[in-house]
């Protein structure tokens, strides 16, 4: 064998040796990278859950009534008392108040009773 | 002389070589042929870092999918005794955070271990806080911790889950094996500093557990709750129980028992507050097992409404024992009898009818035999063949004695009533799913049989809806509706065997709005003071768990939903 051949050999094997320890380090760097960003995903996820724990252990109608006087309970409204509310541009409307609303069109054309004049006995 | 030396001395620094080289040469033959194993499994252990990966436990929802049950994540604070250098200062700070007693954490820490746990789930403010200090030789193992947003609400329904996330009792503990999930493994690869590196060898994942979907109505459960404690601290009572069941589907919407626990703090309470007396209590029901007795002389046809029976002014023989009605009482029509809940009127019946068709009636209406529902912990009942009741049995059974019930099995007698004569299985999950969403197993509505006619449930119901009206249950009138039901109000048994005069049982069950049922619903009260009459104890919880499951059950839409659906409209 040609001492340039030998060389030649020595080198390739070198620089595969080199490239293969660079990309051992480099798999090992992302994974500490990885294994970083995925303790902060898991503490943001570990966070979400306490917090919707919080929040659903707040609005829990045995938190709720916690809360209120003893002496007052809340109790289930008839359906004449409730108003069903209804998205409209200027945010959140009472169906009611929707449906009160007058266009110039039916201002014009609407059929409406007559004002009547009664009489007081 | 001089060169002989010499070579002496290079032969014997060669042979010494030589020897040394075939010591090493056999020192590795043995390494590699007799200790490569025992060497590489420690290498491994090095390297690799076996890790089990806990599965997340299913959660658990009531019927409008509100959780009632999930994990969160929690750390356990463990500590390695040999690194803490100043143990005094560290168990005065540990002890003030954690709320644990001085002497218990210093001999933990006194112990000479390299790992010992010393509090595990702790809150994640004592976490944060425990971290702030940076005492070295402690640190946390993060786990997860089983939470109920709703503390002791529905906890005889939902039970709760021990420190190694098994299910130990009720829905938590029946339907573990859809919750827990299966746990998996990794092998992960350590760095020269023994941190675990995420880069696995090899990976099994874990099964994550179902979710499970309750038939109860967190809304109505609380409301059931409410009425059922209000009674039960104004009456002294020594237990209460109360069911609000679906009567066409065997649902149950509510269940709950006094006294009572928090699931989040299941480690203070005592086996007398958690059990479900509902399913496990066995008692005398006393006059409300008439409906079995008037069922059954309907359905024979051996009487009708207007038939009379003399009540014999409230005292009368049957055999060697002398009956008594709590009201004396003369002539009365059939349906009088039930309305006003009279001992002598049900027994002249049930003399009529014979203790065979008394006890095929009272079997048919699901008495004495499980239920079958989906908890654990249910008793059968008692109830003796007709071929074996003494001679007073026929003056005891009809009305509620000799006879030993629970009251799931009460509501699902008065459900047939309800429900136009069938008796339905009643059952508390309606369905299992996966994280996503997905039903994976979903359950329905199970006939048991009919234990009646469509016509006598029919005759039944207004007979019912008198003894609300116009007898003694008029305590449990609900407001703007109808409501059908019957009182009770059975003496306990002594050590002795022989009747109390002092400790009753209350008990109301009923149905409402009479007509077109939405509910049923049991309250038993157990030895309330000093008014003891079902009609006076358990009665008002009755009117008042109707009035507001009704307007609920009227007015139940989500208004979430409507505006999710108009938002939707809108933007259409």
């Amino acid at each position: 064998m040609s001492v340039s051949r030998f060389l030649k050999t020595i080198f390739l094997i070198t620089s595969f040796s080199i490239l293969y320890v660079y990309q051992q380090t480099e798999v090992f760097r992302m994974a500490y990278v990885g294994q970083k960003k995925l303790t902060a995903y898991e503490d943001l996820l570990d966070k979400n859950s306490v917090l919707r724990y919080n929040i659903e252990r707040n609005a829990s109608l045995v938190h709720i009534s916690t809360k209120i006087s003893g002496n007052a309970d809340f109790q289930m409204p008839d359906s004449y008392r409730l108003v069903r509310l209804t998205p409209s541009g200027q945010g959140l409307k009472t169906a009611e108040q929707l449906a009160e609303r007058e266009t110039l069109f039916s201002r014009i054309f609407g059929v409406k009773r007559q004002a009547e004049a009664k009489t007081i006995p | 002389m001089y060169i002989g030396n010499y070579r002496s001395k290079c032969e014997a620094v060669f042979l010494a070589f030589f020897i040394f080289f075939l010591l090493c040469i056999a020192r590795l033959f043995y390494i590699q042929f007799f200790r490569s194993s025992y060497l590489a499994s420690i290498a491994r252990k090095q390297h690799n870092l076996f890790v089990e990966l806990e599965p997340r436990r299913g959660a658990i929802y009531d019927s409008n999918r509100k959780p009632q049950a999930f994990n969160i994540p929690a750390d356990s604070l463990y500590a390695s005794p040999n690194e803490i250098k100043d143990k005094e200062s560290a168990v005065r700070a540990l002890a003030a955070i954690l709320n644990l007693k001085p002497d218990y954490l210093r001999e933990r820490l006194d112990r000479k271990k390299s790992f010992i746990w010393l509090a595990r789930k702790i809150t994640p403010e004592q976490s944060s806080e425990i971290k702030k200090l940076k005492i070295k030789g402690l640190g946390f193992l993060k786990e997860s911790k089983r939470s109920y947003p709703n503390g002791y609400l529905a906890s005889h329904v939902i039970g709760f889950a021990g420190t190694d996330n098994t299910g130990l009792e009720d829905t938590e503990a029946y339907y573990d094996r859809y919750l827990r999930g299966e746990a998996g493994w990794a092998v992960f690869l350590r760095d020269a500093r023994q941190k675990r590196l995420d880069l696995w060898d090899s990976m099994v994942l874990p099964k994550d557990g179902y979710d499970v979907v309750l038939t109860i109505d967190e809304v109505i459960q609380f409301i059931a709750e409410r009425e059922l404690d209000k009674a039960y601290k104004a009456h002294h009572a020594k237990g209460a129980s109360i069911i609000v069941m679906d009567p066409h589907t065997g649902a149950i919407l509510a269940m709950a028992n006094r006294p009572t626990y928090d699931l989040n703090d299941h480690n203070s309470a005592s086996k007398d507050q958690m059990r479900n007396r509902s399913i496990c209590d066995l008692f005398e029901p006393g006059s409300v097992f008439k409906i079995v007795t008037a069922s059954a002389a309907l359905e024979e046809n051996k009487v009708s409404e207007e038939d009379k029976f003399f009540c014999e002014n409230g005292e009368y023989r049957v055999a060697n024992h002398i009956l008594h009605d709590h009201q004396k009482h003369g002539w009365l029509t059939f349906r009088q009898v039930i309305e006003e809940s009279s001992n002598i009127g049900t027994t002249k019946v049930a003399q009529i009818l014979g203790p065979d068709t008394v006890y095929r009636y009272a079997r048919l209406f699901g008495f004495a035999v499980k239920s079958g529902i989906d908890l654990p912990g249910e008793i059968s009942g008692s109830l003796k063949e007709a071929r074996f009741w003494s001679k007073t049995s026929i003056g005891a059974v009809p009305i509620g004695q000799e006879v030993g019930v629970t009251a799931l099995q009460l509501a699902n007698a008065i459900s047939v009533i309800a429900n136009d004569g069938v008796l339905m299985k009643p059952y508390i999950v309606k369905e299992v799913r996966d994280r996503h969403g997905v039903t994976l197993k979903k359950f329905f509505p199970a006939q048991v049989r009919r234990a009646i006619s469509e016509e006598t449930s029919l005759r039944m119901k207004k007979i019912l809806t008198g003894v609300v009206e116009e007898g003694t249950g008029k305590l449990a009138k609900p407001i703007s509706y109808t409501a059908a039901g019957k009182t009770g109000t059975a003496q306990k048994l002594e050590a002795n065997g022989a009747y109390s005069h002092d400790e009753f049982v209350g008990s109301f069950i009923g149905f409402a709005p009479a007509e077109d049922p939405k509910v049923a619903i049991v309250v038993t009260i157990d030895s309330p003071h000093p008014y003891y009459f079902g009609g006076v104890v358990a009665a008002p919880v009755f009117k008042n768990v109707a009035t507001d499951v009704i307007r609920y059950l009227n007015t139940s839409r989500p208004p979430s939903e409507e505006l999710v659906l108009n938002a939707a409209q809108a933007t259409d």
